[in-house]
């Protein structure tokens, strides 16, 4: 199998993870008065995808994972909210993982995925309502992305270092990480 | 995770806790507090917070049904999709708000009693 072909079909697991991933989390309602609190779980396959196809792949599963998820689950307007989120946090750990490659942990990248996940939802919201007394809402959801997105974080570089092992990711000439 | 990661994920966290805190500090009043309701900016409603009463907004894409008692403001029924704003606590101190993002609906307390 050519590299090109190769990467199609891990990209295409990492659509189908995640959107079962998005699933599974629209099945756990979180027992908190925070609403639209999550804990972020299709984001493991975003940082993984991250760390083997590189950005400008991981932006293709991102947005096909929250297209089929707001079709499949959510009402056609949870879109909107989920791409502002979902781009925002692509795009903040993006620029981590280029900038700082070495020296940052997957769970820091993760923390700061989340906390920006949210911020881009409360901006999208705060737009499509037309108000700006959100950011008491923005704090709250802050605490919690910081323990979700460790969460998230040590269970992507967990699946990481286990896959590692396979030769799963042997054919996309990644650079070797320790 | 290096010791400084930790400091930086204390740090926002701190960062937060102290947010909220300093919200409620300087939002905190002694004057009389009012609920004000609006759709996608447009004020349709104030309504004092002392004052027990059960409100239904309703336009083209649903009915909202704010309930106001004991000095807090919930909305305790909604025909949007995701009921989010149903699951929000019940707000009492200014700035704190309720959404309904379907209906672009805004519940927000604020300071004053008109």
């Amino acid at each position: 199998m050519t590299s090109k072909a190769y990467r199609l079909v891990i990209l295409s697991l990492y659509v189908a993870m995640a959107l079962i991933l998005s699933y599974i989390e629209s099945l756990i309602p979180l027992p908190l008065p925070i609403p639209g609190a999550k804990i972020g779980l299709p984001n493991i396959i975003t940082l993984v995808s991250l760390l083997t196809l590189g950005w400008p792949l991981t932006l293709l599963v991102v947005i096909a994972r929250i297209f089929l998820s707001g079709f499949l689950f959510g009402g056609g307007f949870s879109i909107v909210y989920s791409l502002g989120g979902g781009l925002l946090s692509l795009l903040v750990m993006s620029l981590l993982l280029h900038f700082f490659k070495d020296k940052i942990s997957i769970i820091l990248v993760s923390v700061f995925g989340a906390i920006s996940h949210n911020l881009g939802q409360v901006i999208v919201a705060a737009i499509v309502v037309q108000t700006t007394s959100l950011l008491l809402y923005f704090l709250f959801l802050m605490v919690l992305a910081i323990p979700t997105g460790i969460f998230i974080g040590v269970t992507a570089r967990e699946l990481m270092r286990l896959l590692g092992k396979t030769t799963i990711f042997s054919k996309l000439n990644l650079p070797q990480k320790k | 995770m290096k010791k400084n990661e930790i400091i930086i994920i204390v740090g926002l966290l701190a960062v937060s806790l102290i947010g909220i805190a300093a919200f409620y500090l300087i939002n905190k009043t002694d004057s009389p507090l009012s609920v004000r309701v609006t759709r996608q900016g447009e004020v349709i409603g104030i309504f004092p917070l002392s004052e027990d009463r059960t409100e239904i907004f309703t336009d083209a894409t649903g009915f909202n049904t704010l309930e106001i008692s004991d000095g807090t403001a919930k909305m305790v029924e909604a025909d949007c999709p995701d009921h989010i704003c149903v699951k929000t606590y019940p707000i009492s101190s200014p700035g704190e708000t309720i959404v309904c993002l379907p209906h672009k609906l805004v519940v927000e307390v604020i300071t004053g009693d008109s």
